[in-house]
């Protein structure tokens, strides 16, 4: 077939404008080795307030790498948009955050092995931002800070009841019992979200899986893990707790600002939205060390990550770990001060973020500002960052929380409900093909 | 030379041989032509339906065609820690075996079977009453009315169970403090009335497209026929039940199998619901619920395309067994 002279000029632009955007994607081959200019990367997120302003504030800093902030609507928005361009083997971003947990990205195949990029950087982080962002020893991920969990209280339920805050969760049971005879619930659990028991036996030591060789250890019956299920057992039998949803959100702070409720387990993200949505009980609240078990070695804090991921395709992972580093400094923290609020995010993956902690601390809820810093940072000091899920977490998850709600609704104990959830584990790994062992 | 003689044979001579093939010689060249200006005709009126054909064929044959031949494979590990490549393999109808004999997805199956039971002939019966009195009514009213009643249909469900779900709230929605005006302590949340809640929001949420469904047949009775009833001596509700209702018959079994198909594929309200009552609710506790499930959690597409098309299966009999039955007069 014969092309005219605007034909061929026009194919020629065509095919020069996709050579360019080639270029400047991060999951296509550079059109010439030796290219000017900086490297450019796509990286995608889902946040709408600052997440622009750190990739130009990025861009500004230096001139080796170029970031092109790709917003997304959500988590779930991030997750379809990604499974299409993979799928569809288009251009793929450079930089995705933890949409599944890392073990999941990589039975999807999802993530690269950056073990190169991210080694020479281990000093820059936290060693539990480091052991989430690895398996058997790989850095499948970008060191990615957890949120390390600590206590909040309410100091007139407490006082009113004349009790001291309980230091070890064998104490908590104890100091829910005596509140009980003042009407008052030490904790809420929402019976849809395992999430706690997920904390207290990541705390007391549990392993769910571990890597043996070329087969998978599962055990949802360790001894860390009956440990965590004899607390929540206790509080459940003993009726010591509620069962809030937090799908009826006005119910929920209303029941936690009635003062009915002690004491609740929580994390950094979560005060903005007690001090805006608790008005009565503002001021009530001070923040402690999360409960320990007793005879633990040392204390431990329980935390958990989604580490973000440079997806297989990307060719420049080293310019996405430069990228990441610079959040590290304090010129990239500075960048995501919301300029709105002034609010930063905390910046969990560092060694020693102390020095933000007050940013953190909304004012006028707690009743010693101070405290609650040298809280926030004790849980950061001490969070252990990896809980392996195993290669099926979608599949489990939902199971667990089956299985979790027939429990706190006084159905079955809990240790049976674990023990379900392993033989739906073996069924699926079974089904699945994926080899495996039952440690107990 | 018999060719020859055949083509020059007249015409008269020809139909002479086949006196019932057709009209007589003069019409014969229309004869021929009628054939084919019809068949362009019938082309054309044919060809109205291509866009929706093609639509269809797009979107939901392919799509048929497509989880016939997933649902036929099964993808697995080749061994070791799931990192691997995975492997596809035919299995028949493995997928449908076990999905016919999956209890859980059976016991899902009958709930919602038991839960239509209640729903459908709840809604029918309701939507026919508010048609009934809306038709009543003077046109200006009716008119106004009919908005109003349609506006939940309008709602998205999955906003509209977002709105019932504050509305049960028993500590901040107004039904619960309202039934504890008359001594009544009712959780809507609870596994024990988790149904009625869920029953209740699917006919608000109902309610309006089929009342104006039946409203609108009810507008192509014959207005004579109500002028001899009256003059007969027979009252509006004898009216209403001896001729309006029978001829709205034909509606009634379309609200009714389209009810019954948004029943049994009843997913929303109860994912939504899950999170208050997770002790109830299970992951799989719908037919949509545990087709969802394994397709996006578990991750085993080739099983959720068997048991949607097992689903649709189920709902295709139910259905044409709803209509045999609804119009076994007419037949």
């Amino acid at each position: 077939m014969r092309m005219n002279h605007t034909r061929w000029a026009a194919s020629a632009a065509v095919a020069a404008t996709a050579v360019s955007l080639a270029a400047c994607s991060g999951g296509t081959p550079a059109a010439e080795p030796e290219e000017e200019g900086p490297v450019t990367i796509e990286v995608w997120g889902w946040n709408a307030e600052t997440g622009e302003q750190i990739a130009e504030a990025f861009n500004a800093a230096q001139d080796e790498v170029k970031v092109e902030y790709v917003l997304q609507a959500s988590n779930v928005a991030t997750q379809t948009n990604f499974r299409n361009v993979f799928e569809a083997g288009e251009e793929v971003p450079c930089l995705v955050p933890g949409i599944v947990p890392l073990t999941t990205l990589v039975v999807n195949g999802w993530a690269q092995d950056i073990t190169d990029v991210v080694t020479p950087s281990e000093s820059l982080y936290h060693e539990g931002a480091l052991a989430a962002a690895q398996i058997d020893g790989r850095y499948y991920g970008l060191p990615s800070g957890s949120d390390g969990q600590f206590l909040i209280y309410n100091t007139k339920t407490f006082e009113k009841a004349g009790l001291e805050v309980p230091t070890t969760w064998e104490e908590y049971v104890e100091t829910g019992r005596e509140l009980k005879k003042d009407g008052v619930d030490i904790a809420n659990l929402a019976g849809e979200d395992p999430s706690t028991l997920i904390n207290l036996a990541q705390q007391a030591g549990a392993e769910w899986f571990a890597i043996d060789g070329d087969q998978w250890v599962v055990n949802f019956l360790d001894e860390g893990t009956l440990k965590a299920a004899d607390v929540m057992q206790q509080l459940v039998d003993d009726d010591l707790v509620s069962n809030e949803t937090y799908q009826d959100k006005p119910a929920l702070y209303a029941y936690f600002d009635s003062g009915n409720m002690a004491s609740t387990t929580t994390q950094w993200w979560s005060l903005t939205g007690y001090q805006t949505d608790m008005k009565k009980s503002a001021g009530d609240w001070a923040a402690t060390a999360i409960p320990q078990f007793e005879g633990a070695a040392e204390p431990v804090t329980p935390g958990r990550a989604a580490p973000a991921f440079v997806p297989v395709g990307c060719e420049h992972p080293e310019a996405v770990m430069k990228y990441t580093d610079w959040q590290t400094t304090a010129e990239g923290i500075e960048a995501g001060r919301n300029p709105e609020t002034g609010a930063i995010a905390f910046p969990n993956q560092i060694a020693d973020p102390s020095e933000y902690a007050a940013d953190v601390v909304p004012e006028g809820f707690f009743t010693d500002d101070a405290a609650a810093v040298d809280a926030i940072v004790e849980a950061q000091e001490h969070v252990i960052g990896k809980f392996e899920t195993g290669p099926n977490f979608d599949a489990w998850f939902p199971e667990l929380q089956d299985q979790w709600g027939k429990a706190v609704a006084g159905e079955q104990t809990f240790e049976d409900a674990l023990a379900n959830v392993q033989d739906f584990v073996a069924k699926d790994l079974d089904a699945k093909g994926i080899s495996y062992t039952l440690g107990s | 030379m018999r060719s020859m003689t055949e083509t020059t044979r007249p015409r008269g001579t020809h139909h002479a041989d086949h006196p019932a093939s057709g009209p007589p010689t003069g019409s014969s060249p229309r004869v021929r032509r009628r054939p084919r200006w019809r068949a362009v005709q019938a082309f054309k009126g044919a060809a109205l339906t291509f866009p929706f054909l093609a639509g269809f064929g797009l979107f939901v044959l392919v799509p048929v065609v497509m989880a016939l031949k997933e649902s036929v494979f099964a993808t697995k590990s080749a061994g070791g820690l799931g990192f691997g490549e995975q492997t596809v393999a035919f299995v028949g109808l493995d997928n449908f075996v076990e999905g016919l004999g999956d209890q859980v997805f059976w016991a899902g199956m009958l709930r919602v079977f038991l839960y239509a039971l209640v729903v459908v002939p709840s809604t029918q019966l309701l939507s026919l009453a508010c048609a009934l009195l809306l038709d009543a009514a003077r046109r200006r009213t009716a008119a106004r009315l009919r908005v109003v009643l349609l506006l939940p249909y309008m709602v998205p469900g999955v906003v509209a169970t977002m709105v019932w779900l504050f509305q049960y709230s028993p500590v901040v929605g107004p039904l619960s403090a309202f039934f504890r005006l008359f001594g009544l302590d009712l959780n809507f949340y609870s596994g024990e009335l988790v149904w009625f809640s869920i029953g209740n929001m699917a006919l608000w949420g109902a309610l309006g497209f089929n009342m104006l469904i039946l409203y609108g047949a009810l507008q192509s009775v014959p207005h004579e026929i109500f002028e001899a009833a009256r003059l007969d001596g027979a009252g509006e509700l004898r009216i209403a039940l001896a001729i309006k209702v029978p001829f709205v018959r034909s509606s009634l079994v379309l609200t009714s199998l389209l009810s019954i198909i948004g029943t049994l594929q009843l997913f929303d309200q109860t994912l939504l619901f899950r999170a208050v009552t997770p002790e109830t609710i299970t992951k799989d506790f719908t037919p949509a619920m545990m087709i969802y499930n394994q397709a996006f959690q578990v991750g085993n597409l080739n099983y959720a395309t068997a048991l949607s098309v097992i689903l649709a299966a189920v709902v295709g009999v139910a259905s044409a067994f709803v209509y045999r039955f609804t119009n076994r007069e007419e037949a």
